[in-house]
């Protein structure tokens, strides 16, 4: 792990540091100077071909190498340095996963159905019981009912007597057919 | 395979400079590509293996570090303990598929001590007279079944 092992370049850039930052920038995988860096969310660096070659070499267990947190591609962070290769990282292959840009936290103002993700599914497994829980499971995961007395409320509550009344009459057609 | 021998050297002389307590690497005994290292490991003090000396082998594939490295006990004394076969073959779940690359022979040497340091009586596996007839010559072709976590 001393700098005299690594006989390329990126070594030689720490060779003048401080030994107490020997290993620091390591990747955990080929104990070399990360190249193309990514970090995990537990904290945890590699360069990015490393870390890509051992995310395709168990796809359904994907695991941080050190600590066995949980990791995928999406749950990694590039690390970009000032400096470093002028060639941009993504023309390699494997591409380094891109930096994320999450939108501010927005808490107040209403919200619509059409961002809401509202999205229905009829399935005719177990009859009836797939089609009870397809037809009415309104709240998993999706935005709470409007407070009463606006007008998304009055909408939601004419949609739901209106998915009722279809999924009523589906279960008649069933019947009868 | 290059990125396998530069990690193995990188390895070997971490290794070499700054070995953890009762481990050694027999340099006369790595091989050219690096591919074969016979590592020298003494009993713990205070445990069943205090005092008696045992030889690793292990074998580095191409894909090495992302595949894990095949390690057996070698020479003339093998362990007596419920996870080594009197073959050699160690049953323990890092060699396969808790593998990760970032272990190391110096984590492999490590965990292998705890495992012997942690026994309470010195016996075989129960089922090692038929394992040793019928198992591969390469302990990564058994499919291991890990139940005892205790050892």
């Amino acid at each position: 792990m001393s700098a005299d092992v690594t006989g390329d370049g990126a070594g030689a850039e720490g060779g003048g540091g401080a030994d107490v930052d020997q290993g620091t920038y390591e990747c955990n995988i080929c104990l070399d100077t990360a190249r193309d860096a990514v970090v995990s969310l537990c904290g945890h660096l590699f360069c990015w071909p490393c870390l890509h070659q051992w995310l395709e070499t168990r796809p359904n267990r994907q695991l941080c190498p050190v600590c066995k947190a949980g990791i995928s591609r999406d749950k990694v962070i590039p690390l970009y340095g000032r400096g470093g290769s002028q060639m941009d990282p993504r023309t390699k292959t494997p591409p380094r996963p891109q930096g994320q840009r999450p939108e501010p936290e927005n808490n107040h103002g209403g919200w619509t159905f059409g961002d809401g993700g509202f999205q229905m599914s009829f399935g005719i497994g177990a009859f009836p019981f797939g089609f009870f829980a397809s037809a009415f499971n309104f709240n998993d995961g999706r935005p709470g009912p409007a407070p009463p007395g606006t007008p998304q409320a009055e909408e939601e509550r004419v949609l739901s007597t209106l998915f009722l009344w279809i999924a009523l009459i589906f279960m008649f057609w069933l019947l009868m057919a | 395979m290059a990125s396998m021998q530069k990690r193995l050297q990188k390895e070997l002389l971490a290794l070499q400079k700054d070995p953890p307590p009762g481990v050694r690497v027999d340099e006369a005994s790595v091989t050219k590509s690096l591919s074969t290292w016979q590592v020298d490991m003494d009993g713990a003090p205070g445990t069943l293996f205090e005092g008696e000396k045992f030889q690793l082998l292990f074998k580095f594939g191409p894909r090495y570090p992302f595949d894990s490295p095949q390690v057996v006990f070698t020479g003339p004394n093998i362990p007596v303990h419920p996870h080594v076969y009197s073959n050699g073959h160690i049953c323990l779940s890092i060699l396969t598929e808790d593998w990760s690359p970032a272990l190391s022979v110096q984590s492999v040497c490590l965990s292998i001590i705890s495992m012997l340091s942690s026994c309470k009586e010195k016996k075989r596996p129960p089922d090692n007279n038929f394992y040793v007839r019928t198992c591969s010559k390469n302990p990564k072709k058994t499919k291991w079944w890990y139940h005892d976590d205790s050892v």
